[in-house]
């Protein structure tokens, strides 16, 4: 598991082979929510995971995470095991929910991760402020999170995820609870971020635009058991404000919303990473 | 009568309010006090008047209102202010005061051991199922030893107890009767508390790469507070019991257990020494509880409202 990184692809960021994740196996409430899951994350890319309710998105950021062990199968972050990457900090991770910790300030929670590590009080403030400022959340510092709104309270999460400028983002559902207007801002700040600083990020979400507009690649997944169903390429190249009126980016979610309503084929390819032959976009 | 014992309040101004809150409380106590001087004099002198019956029937009254078994409220509130018996002219309040002082002590030495106990076995549960199911009966079981069969127990064994530096004296007995009062609410909402995080906060702690102890200081300890701090009020009261109790069935001289139990024997010739040695007994349990409500009160100040 600790290998190397393999030769043929040394940038990926990821690498799932043959991941199953059965839970209560061989009881009566077993759940089969990942099967055969293959999937390859390069370094620097963008990739979202969309699917049904109850598919097993959070379970696979969860096995990148470490945080459940896969029932089968082998997993690589950044070339080391799920585990030592965890321990390395070399990823930041946020939740579906806030997890905020109520008894520390907005900006002590944001500074969690960087106590942890054993950095400096004084640079600790100063990196939980400029973070604050990214997530438009800075007069905030100094209240407490259950003063915050739901989405003000998302925010401060991301905010925390990425105070250690980690080179590995995953993302469930962040922006589910923000309004369209701070969505977009922050859809716009995370391909901005990755762009500048090559953070590989997985993103999980249900908004097929967003989907669409945030990522390279766009991970569709079936239900019961969780599955690749496929991988929609989008080649939409650097995104901007624009990119949302391009016709490119209607066509896109058009392809991405029938490969979910089950009437695959069309433009997709399952586990290939190459350009998707019927990916003509005009 | 719990003048400071449910102090919890909002944040802003933690010192503002807590002067309004407490000056509440002085208040509603006084009227409190009055009322109770009414009721209780009203009382009296109907029974006084009617020889112990309901007026214009023949049924009795509950209790008896002739001044041995009934002193008269004004004697009750006077007597602190008299010497505590012939021949000794020390006021009766400062023996009272003394007798409090020397039971606070036991008192508080069995409750901080209980806490560092509590905590403890609560750590140790917390960090294994198997601990967890092991211990915990036996933590259930330890609280159905009746303390009457327990002190005889604790006083044997703690003339043979042989600490290095420490010379066992009677008192320390009585404190391991409150720690033995103590560790239990402790223990149990201890273990509950550290518990409580969510499974995204701990997962959370673990994609920081923290260590067990990390989790420990920087979640778990502060999950466990809002459910620690009430069981402490709980503890509070329990370690003065106990140690009034203790001192009693130990017989240790010198605390509130043996003033009230002089009290009680001598009470035909003076009741209302003994209501004075019992209403002592309620202040202090009250002013312990009072102080564990301010820490409480502090250490929570920054929780959201329905936590604290
Ligand atoms: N700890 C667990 N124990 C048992 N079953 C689990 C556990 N975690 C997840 N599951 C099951 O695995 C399946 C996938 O859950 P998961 O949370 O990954 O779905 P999801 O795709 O993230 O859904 P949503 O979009 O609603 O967040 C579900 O059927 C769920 O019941
Ligand atoms: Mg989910």
């Amino acid at each position: 598991m600790s290998a190397p990184a393999a030769p043929a692809a040394p940038a990926a960021a990821i690498r799932l082979s043959g991941v199953d994740q059965v839970f209560n196996e061989g009881r009566q409430d077993e759940v089969a929510a990942l099967s055969q899951i293959d999937l390859v994350v390069g370094a620097g890319e963008l990739v979202s995971l969309i699917g049904p309710s109850g598919c097993g998105k959070s379970t696979l950021l969860r096995v990148v995470a470490d945080l459940v062990e896969p029932t089968r199968g082998t997993v690589q972050v950044n070339g080391k095991s799920p585990r030592q990457a965890r321990l390395d900090q070399d990823y930041g991770m946020a939740f579906q929910q806030a997890a905020l910790f109520e008894w520390r300030s907005v900006a002590g929670n944001i500074e969690l991760p960087l106590e942890l590590r054993g950095v400096g009080r004084g640079d600790r403030r100063a990196r939980a402020l400029e973070l604050l400022r990214l997530v438009r959340l800075e007069d905030f510092a100094d209240h407490r999170p259950w003063q915050l709104s739901g989405g003000m309270q998302q925010r401060v999460a991301i905010a925390r995820a990425l105070a250690l400028q980690p080179k590995l983002l995953l993302m469930d559902e962040p922006f589910g609870a923000l309004d369209e207007m701070t969505r977009e801002h922050m859809q716009a700040e995370l391909v901005r971020i990755c762009a500048e600083t090559a953070t590989t990020v997985v993103f999980v979400t249900h908004s097929i635009p967003e989907a669409v507009f945030l990522s390279e690649r766009v991970v569709v997944m079936s239900a019961r058991p969780g599955r690749i169903a496929a991988v929609v390429d989008v080649p939409l190249g650097a995104r901007d404000e624009d990119t949302r009126e391009d016709p490119a980016f209607f066509t896109c979610i058009t392809q991405v919303r029938e490969v979910l309503r089950g009437r695959a084929g069309a433009g997709a390819v399952a586990g290939a990473p190459g350009p998707a032959p019927g990916a003509d976009v005009r | 009568m719990a003048v400071v014992a449910t102090l919890g309040g909002r944040p802003s101004r933690p010192s503002a309010r807590l002067g309004r809150r407490v000056l509440r409380k002085v208040v509603v106590l006084v009227v409190a006090v009055a009322l109770l001087g009414l009721l209780w004099t009203g009382y009296k002198s109907l029974g006084r008047a009617t020889g112990d019956v309901w007026p214009a029937t023949s049924i009795g009254l509950p209790v008896k209102t002739d001044d041995t078994t009934l002193p008269a409220f004004t004697d009750i509130v006077t007597r602190p202010f008299e010497p505590q018996r012939a021949g000794d002219d020390t006021l009766l309040w400062r023996t009272i005061l003394d007798a409090a002082v020397f039971t606070l002590k036991e008192a508080v030495v069995g409750f901080g051991i209980g806490i560092v106990l509590g905590i403890g076995i609560a750590l140790v549960m917390v960090s294994s199922g198997w601990f967890e199911r092991g211990l915990l009966p036996w933590v259930i079981v330890s609280q159905t030893i009746p303390l009457i069969a327990l002190a005889p127990i604790v006083v044997a064994w703690g003339h043979q107890l042989e600490v290095p530096g420490v010379t066992w004296s009677p008192w320390m007995s009585v404190s391991v009767i409150a720690t033995y009062l103590t560790f239990f609410p402790v223990a149990v909402s201890g273990l509950r508390g550290l518990q409580s995080p969510t499974r995204h906060a701990l997962d959370l702690m673990a994609t920081c790469g923290a260590t067990w102890r990390q989790e420990l200081v920087k979640l778990r300890f502060p999950s466990a507070l809002p459910y620690l701090l009430p069981a402490l009020k709980v503890a509070a009261t329990a370690s003065v019991v106990g140690a009034i109790v203790g001192e009693i069935s130990a017989g240790v001289a010198g605390g509130l257990g043996r003033l009230i139990l002089s009290y009680s024997q001598q009470y035909l010739s003076d009741p209302a020494r003994l209501y004075c040695s019992v209403i002592g007994a309620g202040l202090l349990g009250t002013a312990f509880v009072g102080m564990v409500g301010a820490a409480e009160l502090l250490l929570l100040r920054h929780r959201p409202p329905e936590a604290r």
